[in-house]
């Protein structure tokens, strides 16, 4: 089997008549490798996949394949198979003849196919059931045969567009875990869509995130969540507290942002920005709920808060405190649940610290929409 | 430019085989199928009925004397019109706006009953008895109601066996068979698209009317017509171009006085061999009928696209 | 009454008269058929009889109008669905701009009168031929001048257009990525559209094939145009029709009603039967248990109706065999003969009584009109003068050969569809 071919998108841009979808894109996926672009519907997420496969041309750009240029290279020549989003099974064809159907077109005989989509489908844990209809199956096994057909083309890119959306919750989570194995198995390049942050960070080695059109990080997972390169980023992936205002002062990759409402805070300048922030500039600086704690009366008050508490969700594993700080500022904290009743009561006055290093300041900039 | 970009774009959708062959049948259709023919027939319809040997010689010149025809007749001094044929042609626009009207208010109620109470056993046993008569002949059925209303026929032994008159009555030579043929030959084509639009209305709003105190009158007028309009029109356009342009109930029904527009055409075409003349009345019945179609179209805020629905 | 049973009654009514309207002809028309008067009727009702099924197999115009209807069929059919799919593919695709242009434009064929279609047809492949420089006599000349050609082309022309309207509901509901997997699994295009479209698009494709040729076979308007020196049925009716009516129409019309309504009870069997599969494999409705009926007929009105009337039409055709109308035909005419003599003694009475008057004015008269009409083969021109009345049973049906076989005789005989 085919494996690790590179994928690298070069200044990709792709326009719909006068709408850009996607601008400038420059992606370079090593081969083997499990990558992810996530992003709020309507992104351009898809689009981008689609030029992948070879159903549309960019505008601008080049798509290369394990170094190849693809451009004027049809669909059905790339060596990429595409997972749709409704996965696209065909719906008059039973399920061997679905998975088989990339050596039916090649000109395959019927034991050949057949012996292959028996093998694909003890790999998929369906074993013996290839003569039921698509519609005969469950939704977790649909999305196995549609994984197997466009495994049996032999590919050396595997695209999905949000296969797993169709799922309810339970069987999503177990088939990020299968896809990730099937991923290390046979060693391919994947290429994910995902508007899930909890897939693309669980699977991927590597995420693009992706706003309107446009690329504003791609790194690991981990430093997606630890080190956002903008406001967008920090606030699309997990829960953030934003707080804005003005950088009083730097020293080193610290700064200390005069916040609107809640006084001057200390936080680290999130990598990718470093140098590009100048005292004065308008800032941002974002604290996850779980880096907050209640804080000791000594604390230091550059990185501490004070907060009326308004309500208190239990949510299993942890509490949720909303509280209402200097001029209604709304601030969410998460704290692990360890066997206590419950953290606070309504309308306590409490004072939260966290670690400097757990809160990130970047030059102000569009937040995701909730 | 962008023509061109969308043709590329069409065969990289379609690919170069298919491509050829979907633009190949459909240009076939539309140009030589519809478009040429009728653009022949309208530059005929503007030349003089000449003898084969003369034909592309001095003679063969354009000439409104077709149309000015059915006007003045065959009196070139224009000082009498053609009383006859304008006369027909009158005629058979009303006869066709009556019949569709005639045939809206019939089937409205069936559409409704039919439309609204879904899927019980006795409906759709009425549905079969209603397909039935569709796919009959159109030359049957003309024939059939000649049966019914022919001197001797069953409507007239009834009647007199009813004593309520002493004499067959001619229902042909009153046109009343030919009308009620025409309202009879497509009546079906009224009743499916407005039972296709009527069943699409979901029954809860009716009740929600109805719960608000509407009254009966004012849930048809506000909810179900509406609603229904699309069918209605699509209906009725359909039921009047069909009766304008009918030929074998005429034929068959039609008193011997009593011509249709459509057989005046027949009658240049097949018994005069004056083909030009003939194409010259296609064209006027054409016209007229596309124009009044247009209009109510108009008027009615309906568009071609709910047409054959 | 309350005003729920006022409504009620008023629906019942309505429904009847409604159904009266639309069925009550076919039914009369339906009982002319065996009824042995030469004129379709059925009152007075002479015989019960079968001889006009009879006159109807043995009439060689109606049989090559058969032949001929067929052929053109199945060339429309072939044409219209192939177009009609073309254009609905396109339409999908179409750019949107363009869109409602284009669908005026495919959607007009429906609305254009067939008189019109007719003419056009047929005034345009004149043309052509002309254009051509083709002469009478040349290949092409022939082919644009010949009336099976033109009749296919004149009635593609809009019957391409229902085809579209039955493709654009069914592709309205075809998923297009299921194309592009295809596609991204290597298939070309036109493997792609082989085996992925057409499948999909297989059911739509027969219902259209059927619309298609039944429109063709009932084509009257653009056929009798562009049909030339053919006849197809429905051109031979016309004619005959207008020429003058008998009842040998009216058993074509008979056979015609029973294949329909064959037609619409097995597609509404299968139609239930397939649904109550449905229900059973999605467990809203039990297994039916096979007793007597086989069990797709159990609960199942159509299928039921459907293999009653199979066995009507099969004890009708058993009973024509042997069946003759002869005992009582001869009645009839015996009976009315004796009608007609007391009447023509009548007049001769009269006419004596008047002559004589006459005679005593006026004694170099001329000799009085003989009664005796000349015998004529049954125009129904003259069928009401009095003095042809005897005539009336048997003018028709002796043109067609009896040979004692009973009225379907030969209705299976190989021979009878093919064109002499
Ligand atoms: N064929 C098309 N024509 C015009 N606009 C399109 C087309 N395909 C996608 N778009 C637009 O491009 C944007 C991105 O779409 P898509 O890539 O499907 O988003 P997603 O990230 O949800 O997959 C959307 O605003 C969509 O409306
Ligand atoms: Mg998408």
């Amino acid at each position: 089997m085919s494996s690790g071919v590179a994928v690298d998108l070069e200044n990709i841009t792709i326009r719909f008549g006068d709408f850009t979808a996607v601008r400038d894109a420059n992606v370079s996926i090593n081969g083997g490798d499990f990558f992810s672009f996530l992003g709020p519907s309507g992104c351009g997420k898809t689009t981008i996949l689609r030029a992948v496969s070879g159903f549309l041309e960019p505008s601008e750009g080049r798509v290369l394949i394990g170094g190849n240029d693809m451009a004027g290279i049809g669909p059905n020549k790339r060596p990429t198979a595409l997972i749709f989003q409704n996965l696209a099974l065909f719906p008059l064809m039973k399920v061997w003849e679905n998975i088989s159907f990339s050596m039916e077109v090649a000109g395959a005989s019927a034991a050949e196919r057949r012996k292959r989509a028996d093998e694909l489908l003890d790999m998929i844990a369906l074993g013996g059931q290839g003569d039921k209809l698509p519609s005969e199956l469950s939704g977790g096994q649909k999305q196995r045969v549609a994984i197997a057909r466009a495994l049996c083309a032999n590919p050396d890119v595997l695209l999905l567009d949000e296969p797993l959306s169709a799922l309810d919750l339970k069987l999503r989570q177990h088939m990020r875990t299968e896809l990730r194995e099937i991923q290390k198995r046979v060693g391919i390049t994947f290429i994910y869509i995902t508007h899930d942050q909890g897939e693309a960070l669980t699977m991927s080695d590597n995420v693009a995130v992706m706003k309107a059109g446009v690329i504003d990080q791609i790194d690991t997972g981990h430093n997606i969540y630890d080190d956002p390169s903008t406001p967008f980023v920090a606030s699309f992936v997990g829960e953030n507290n934003v707080f804005r205002g003005k950088v009083k002062s730097i020293s080193g990759n610290e700064a200390v942002v005069t916040t609107n409402r809640s006084g001057d805070l200390l936080s680290r300048i999130t990598p990718a920005q470093v140098g590009n922030l100048k005292v004065g500039d308008d800032a941002m600086m974002f604290i996850r709920p779980e880096a907050l704690e209640l804080a000791p009366t000594d604390a230091d008050s550059k990185t501490t808060i004070t907060a009326n508490v308004i309500n208190e969700e239990f949510e299993g594993n942890s509490f949720s405190v909303f509280l209402e700080g200097d001029g209604g500022k709304m601030i969410k904290m998460s704290v692990p649940n360890l066997g206590q009743d419950h953290i606070s009561a309504r309308g306590e006055n409490l004072s939260l610290r966290y670690d400097a290093s757990n809160a990130v300041t970047m030059p102000a900039g569009e937040l995701a929409s909730e | 430019m962008k023509k061109k970009m969308i043709f590329s774009d069409f065969f990289k959708n379609n690919g170069v085989v298919m491509g050829t062959l979907l633009i190949g049948l459909v240009s076939f259709w539309l140009i030589f199928l519809i478009i040429l023919p009728q653009l022949s027939m309208l530059d005929y319809s503007f030349r003089f009925n000449l003898p084969p040997a003369e034909v592309g010689g001095p003679k063969d010149v354009y000439t409104l004397s077709n149309y000015e025809h059915l006007i003045y007749g065959s009196d070139s001094t224009h000082q009498t019109y053609n009383t006859v044929d304008l006369k027909v042609f009158v005629r058979t626009i009303i006869a066709a706006m009556l019949v569709t009207i005639f045939n809206i208010f019939l089937c409205y109620p069936l559409a409704y009953f039919l439309g609204q109470s879904k899927g019980s056993g006795f409906v759709r046993l009425l549905v079969v008895l209603l397909i039935i008569p569709y796919w009959i002949n159109e030359i049957l059925r003309a024939f059939a109601l000649r049966i019914i209303f022919g001197d001797s026929g069953l409507l007239n032994e009834a009647l007199m066996f009813l004593h309520l008159t002493s004499e067959p009555i001619d229902f042909i030579r009153q046109d009343i068979a030919l009308y009620a043929g025409l309202g009879y030959a497509y009546i079906l084509l009224m009743l499916f698209p407005m039972y296709n639009v009527i069943e699409s209305l979901d029954r809860n709003q009716i009740e929600a009317a109805r719960d608000m105190g509407a009254s009966w009158v004012h849930i048809h007028r506000r909810i179900v017509i509406p609603h229904a309009k699309p069918g209605i029109v699509s209906g009725a356009t359909m039921v009047f171009m069909l009766s304008a342009g009918a030929l074998a109930a005429p034929q068959i029904l039609g008193g011997p006085s009593s011509l249709w527009f459509t057989q005046l055409v027949y009658q240049w075409f097949n018994d005069s061999l004056n083909w030009q003349q003939g194409a010259a009345y296609a064209i006027v019945l054409l016209a007229s009928t596309i124009i009044i179609v247009l209009t109510v179209m108009k008027i009615f805020k309906v568009n071609m696209g709910d047409i054959g629905k | 009454m309350s005003s729920a049973n006022l409504i009620r009654v008023a629906l019942g009514a309505y429904l009847l008269i409604f159904f009266s309207y639309l069925l009550g002809p076919l039914v009369v028309m339906s009982l002319t058929a065996f009824n042995s008067s030469s004129f379709p009727t059925v009152s007075p009702w002479a015989c019960f009889s079968y001889e006009w099924f009879d006159v109807l197999f043995n009439d060689k115009h109606i049989r090559d109008g058969i032949y001929y209807s067929i052929v053109i069929g199945i060339g429309t059919v072939i044409l219209s669905v192939s177009m009609g799919l073309a254009a609905s593919i396109v339409l999908t695709q179409v750019w949107p701009k363009l869109r409602s242009t284009y669908y005026t434009m495919i959607i007009a064929p429906i609305l254009i009168p067939g008189v019109v279609l007719g003419i056009s047809t047929l005034v345009f492949w004149d043309r052509a031929g002309a254009f051509f420089g083709a002469t009478d006599g040349s290949f092409l000349y022939g082919l644009f001048h010949n009336g099976i050609f033109l009749t296919i082309l004149g009635q593609s022309s809009f019957i391409a257009s229902y085809a579209m309207l039955v493709f654009v509901a069914r592709l309205q509901r075809f998923d297009t990525d299921l194309t592009e997997a295809a596609l991204d699994l290597g298939a070309t295009h036109t493997q792609a559209f082989r085996k992925i479209l057409l499948p999909f698009m297989r059911p739509a494709i027969a219902s259209a094939s059927v619309l298609a040729f039944l429109a063709s076979f009932e084509n009257y308007n653009t056929t009798t145009f562009t049909i030339i020196d053919y006849k197809t049925l429905t051109t031979v009716l016309a004619q005959k029709v207008r020429l003058g009516i008998n009842p040998s129409i009216s058993s074509l019309a008979f056979i015609i009603i029973v294949l329909t309504i064959f037609a619409a009870l097995a597609f509404e069997a299968a139609n239930r039967n397939k649904e109550h599969k449905l229900a059973v494999k999605k467990g809203k409705a039990s297994e039916r248990k096979s007793g007597i009926l086989p069990s797709f007929m159990t609960g199942n009105p159509a299928a039921i109706l459907l293999v009653l009337l199979a066995f009507v039409v099969i004890v009708m055709v058993g009973t024509a065999q042997k069946y003759s109308p002869e005992t009582c035909k001869i009645e009839v005419r015996e009976a009315k003969q004796i009608a007609i003599q007391q009447r023509i003694e009548q007049l001769k009475e009269a006419r004596r009584l008047k002559d004589e008057a006459k005679a005593a004015t006026q004694s170099d008269a001329p000799a009085a009109p003989t009664t005796a009409a000349p015998k004529n083969s049954g125009a129904f021109g003259n069928v009401f003068a009095p003095t042809n009345l005897s005539d009336e049973d048997d003018a028709a049906p002796k043109a067609a050969p009896k040979d004692g076989n009973g009225a379907f005789g030969n209705v299976f005989d190989p021979n009878n569809l093919n064109s002499e």
